[in-house]
């Protein structure tokens, strides 16, 4: 793969320059030049070009440009930064963006704005929702965010209004990973790369879908040459290009070759006895289940030979528990999304590798570093998004009796929204607030999404630009960056707590606002103003921080707090002697071999232990309380898969038009096998058609060995409908245009890799 | 020379990510659509034995210029530090070193109309003992830099341990970029 000029068939760069002739309302651009006014000192942050939020710092030259890099103070970046994190003031700067209200005054998703001040467009907005919530209920109004602490204060808000229908872009994201988690640990666990010596990949993409630390360790790990790094991918991806092995797994495989790896360390009695026998409960169950899954039986689903499975598994097995089955960060592949998530996490628990050195282990929060140190050793935070629960059923049932009964109520399932408004079950809906969420473009079958949208009486888009999603709003609002917001304190535990806060670096052009304010000021209009405890950023903030200045004061200087916790792992005896060092009353709460062993005793787990058999789940969806080979296929009868995933120098919805960015990569188009394309009559740069029983989507073919001929792939994030987004507007394919609205079973994930023809044009 | 100055480039390390080519742009106010320094990437081989080629393209920083010598007006000089530089005010765009630099490191500033290339940031950063701005901004560590003369340093350290490849040494232009080749994957 390549970007740039090596490959000008792939990466088209722009030849023109600024030509924008038509200006768009309400943007940037509208209002002429701009002096920015921000100190010529480093200030420090956190960066929103990704979900990462990697702590940041950056200070305004002269007036006019934001130099970006990594914050220092946070040990694991240095200076360090990826390529969006340093085009921020690309963004800040995009004569594209918006800084002022606009009102819709065509039909709805007609493109015709006017201008409106930010007591217009507010006040309508709150007299609108009040009247939604007179007619209707409060039920009737859908909120969505990503996930962050956008979402948290939405959630917040959702709930003060009275509405249950809060929705983040979990289902499209994490939402597997998440839900094994729980089903199995009770909570999130986090990987050791720096320590580890062999790594089991299965497509976590950290070379393009980048988080500095994450990256960073990844990186050092691969190129150390007394490591191990496998990777299975169906496309020669960055980080399969840095393996020791790439195997080119067919698409939705992964789950067959996890359990053979299952079956082949049973079968030899090569894991961990003691750590099973200790810790966990339902080993016999999956004993029973993976009896099948031989490697033999794996080689015709994942196109892998046997052979390599048996290597594999004696390899880890050698290396364990210094060793790592990578669970990826983003998971919607296949129907059978939580059972490959949990068989990773069970293969994990086999190798022992739970809480030591090179494995995995539990976020090290303040609550948790305070109860283990017997003492206050770390400032605990107040939550600032109060949110009483609200006792109605969801429009997506999430939480409720049936299919959806094990999704979170706090997240929801954003495919479940076209059929509930458009059949009006469980009942109506007829308000929309989006901020920063994309869904015209990030989830699945935004056509059908679009025909919901247009039956709404009232939708509120807050973003940057005049997106997709923004298009079909009834009143956009014009979001400040995160260079120009101040914001609350948020957290990051991994072995020890850290914590991090973003502060401004530019006063707002235009005086363009935070959500904070939007919602408080929201709040005020529609009579629940009481709701929060606080009336502004520097009130959130001393709230959250429980009054602690000194705490306040180290994350405005530095923007990351940490504490000089030692790194905690509970089974590791020179970790937890380090810790008890430290903080001497701890002492009481070794074990006999000197490990903290009782955190791992009672967990959030309905058992209170690791479950590798889950009753709950076997009682509601036969078949599933362990891993087994279900709903592998993602081709639905099609001969060909489509994939999609990340570029290093793009967001999933979000960064396209930014004009750096866009420099870098400005299309996307699909990858394909030399032989596929032959086969096909097609040339590199070619024009053909996806098609399969959703849609039929125009393409242009990037023909590469890097794939395999059964497969191809897409970057996300193109194929923009929105004319004032100039530099992408109908730009390369959409991919979640031929994708259907059917969940992923048990956890709701949207289903990414789907089956398609080739077409030609 | 009063200094040696060395830039490692690990393509063990590069992911290719294009950080170190913003980070530049936003330094030095590199123009829309042309670049000091990018990263290009090469898949090689045939399915599934593949491998994938990391180059960084900018100036080298030769010890022996062929910049410097056509350059007509003295423009293109080096400095007694040893590096390659531009003198805005005598360039006139004449284009001989475009076509001498056997690197494809300089171009023409549309902005400016006057040939541009990489400084290693000399003026903003290295004579203020700063780092460049891509060996700052680098997500995996990828770059190294420093004079070489000071043996503790990384660059020295990693000069000592790694075998080194200058490019397109047989032309004897002597590079000061060096480079640790990738050791994973088909190499051609």
């Amino acid at each position: 793969m390549a970007y740039l000029q090596a490959r000008r068939d792939f990466l088209k760069i722009a030849t023109t320059g600024v030509s924008a002739s038509v200006l768009i309302p309400g943007s940037l651009g509208a209002l002429g030049d701009v002096a920015l006014k921000g100190e010529d000192k480093f200030i420090r942050s956190v960066c929103e070009m990704c979900s990462s939020r990697c702590p940041m710092e950056a200070r305004v030259v002269n007036g006019k440009t934001v130099l970006i890099q990594g914050n220092s103070f946070a040990k694991e970046m240095g200076t360090s930064l990826c390529a969006k994190g340093v085009a921020g003031a690309s963004q800040l700067y995009d004569p594209q963006r918006l800084v002022t209200p606009l009102i819709r005054v065509g039909k709805r998703g007609e493109n015709k704005w006017r201008e409106a001040s930010w007591d217009e467009a507010l006040s309508l907005i709150s007299r609108k929702f009040s009247a939604l919530k007179e007619r209707y209920g409060a039920r009737s109004v859908i909120f969505s965010a990503k996930t962050g602490e956008q979402y948290d204060l939405l959630r917040s808000f959702a709930s003060a209004y009275g509405s249950p229908n809060i929705f983040s872009h979990w289902s499209s994201c994490p939402i597997a990973i998440e839900s094994a988690f729980a089903h199995t640990f009770g909570e999130k666990l986090y990987r050791d790369f720096e320590n580890s010596t062999y790594i089991l990949n299965f497509g976590h993409n950290l070379f393009e879908g980048l988080d500095i630390p994450l990256t960073k360790a990844m990186a050092h790990f691969s190129a150390n040459p007394s490591k191990k790094l496998v990777v299975c991918d169906p496309r020669f991806s960055i980080i399969a290009s840095k393996a020791d092995e790439w195997h080119p797994i067919k698409a939705g495989s992964d789950l067959a070759f996890i359990l053979s790896l299952l079956h082949v360390w049973i079968r030899d009695g090569k894991y961990d006895k003691r750590f099973v026998d200790e810790y966990t409960i339902g080993f016999d169950q999956l004993s029973d289940a993976i009896k099948e899954a031989t490697p033999q039986w794996q080689q015709t689903l994942t196109g892998i030979d046997a052979k390599v499975v048996e290597r594999i598994a004696a390899e880890m097995y050698a290396a364990a528990p210094r060793c790592i089955i990578d669970w990826g960060h983003k998971a919607t592949t296949t129907k059978a999304e939580f059972q490959r998530t949990r068989a990773i996490l069970i293969a994990n628990i086999l190798m022992g590798n739970v809480e030591k050195e090179g494995g995995i282990f539990f976020a090290k929060t303040a609550e948790r570093i305070n109860t283990l140190a017997c003492e206050k050793v770390v400032p605990e935070l107040s939550d600032p998004y109060p949110r009483p629960r609200i006792n109605e059923p969801r429009l997506d049932g999430a939480g409720e009796e049936g299919e959806h009964r094990f999704i979170s109520r706090s997240h929801g399932i954003l495919q479940a929204i076209p059929d509930a408004i458009l059949s009006q079950k469980p009942y109506a809906i007829k308000g929309w607030f989006l901020t920063r969420h994309n869904p015209l473009v990030t989830v699945a079958y935004p056509q059908k999404m679009k025909e919901a949208m247009e039956q709404l009486e009232f939708i509120v888009v807050n973003d940057v630009y005049l997106s997709d999603t923004a298009m079909m709003a009834d009143v956009v609002l014009p979001e400040a960056t995160y260079l120009e917001r101040d914001e609350g304190i948020s957290k990051y535990s991994f072995k020890s707590p850290v914590y991090a806060m973003r502060n401004r670096i530019v006063q707002p052009i235009n005086h363009t606002k935070n959500l904070i304010e939007i919602i408080r000021d929201l709040a005020e209009r529609m009579g629940f103003g009481s709701h929060y405890a606080w009336k502004n950023i520097t009130e959130l903030r001393a709230f959250q921080a429980k009054g602690d200045a000194e705490l306040l004061q180290t994350l405005l200087m530095r923007g990351v707090a940490s504490f000089d916790v030692p790194p905690l792992l509970a089974r590791c005896s020179s970790s937890v002697e380090r810790f008890c060092e430290r903080y001497p009353k701890s002492h009481l709460l070794k074990d006999t071999q000197g490990l903290f062993s009782h955190m791992l005793h009672s967990l959030k787990t309905p058992s209170g232990k690791i479950e590798i058999f889950s009753a709950e789940i076997e009682k509601a969806f036969k078949g599933y309380g362990v891993p087994r080979a279900v709903d592998m296929d993602v081709t639905q009868g099609y001969p060909y898969v489509l994939t999609s995933g990340k570029s290093a120098v793009h967001t999933n919805g979000h960064t396209q038009n930014i004009p750096y960015l866009n420099m870098l990569l400005s299309s996307n188009p699909i990858w394909m096998h030399p032989n596929t394309a032959k086969a096909h009559g097609l040339k590199m740069g070619d024009t053909f058609y996806l098609q399969n029983a959703i849609s039929k989507e125009k393409a242009t073919v990037f023909i590469t060995e890097g794939i395999r001929p059964d497969t191809l792939f897409a970057y996300m994030g193109f194929g923009r409908d929105a004319p004032a987004l100039k530099r992408t507007h109908a730009k390369g394919t959409n991919p979640s245009k031929l994708l259907s609205l059917e969940s992923a079973t048990l956890c709701g994930a949207m289903i990414t890799n789907v089956g398609v023809n080739i077409v030609k044009a | 020379m009063q200094k040696q100055y060395r830039l490692l480039y690990d393509e063990n390390l590069c992911i290719g990510c294009q950080a170190c080519s913003v980070a530049c742009r936003m330094e030095n106010s590199v123009p829309d659509n042309v670049y000091r320094v990018q990263v290009h990437m090469k898949t090689l081989g045939v399915f599934p034995n593949l491998g994938m080629q990391y180059e960084r393209h900018s100036c080298v920083m030769c010890e022996n210029p062929p910049c410097v010598s056509v350059c007509p007006t003295n423009a293109s000089f080096q400095s007694k530090d040893g590096l390659v530089h531009i003198d805005e005010k005598s360039c006139i765009s004449c284009k001989y070193c475009i076509l001498a630099c056997p690197y494809h490191a300089r171009f023409i500033n549309p902005l400016k109309n006057v040939v541009e290339k990489c400084t290693f940031c000399y003026e903003t950063r290295v004579s203020k003992e700063l780092l460049p701005a891509c060996v700052s901004t680098c997500p995996t560590d990828a770059l190294s830099f420093g004079d070489m003369r000071q043996k503790e340093s990384l660059v020295h350290q990693k000069s000592q341990k790694e075998v080194l490849v200058f490019p397109k040494a047989h032309l004897g232009t002597k590079p000061k970029v060096a480079f640790i080749p990738n050791r994973k994957g088909i190499k051609s």
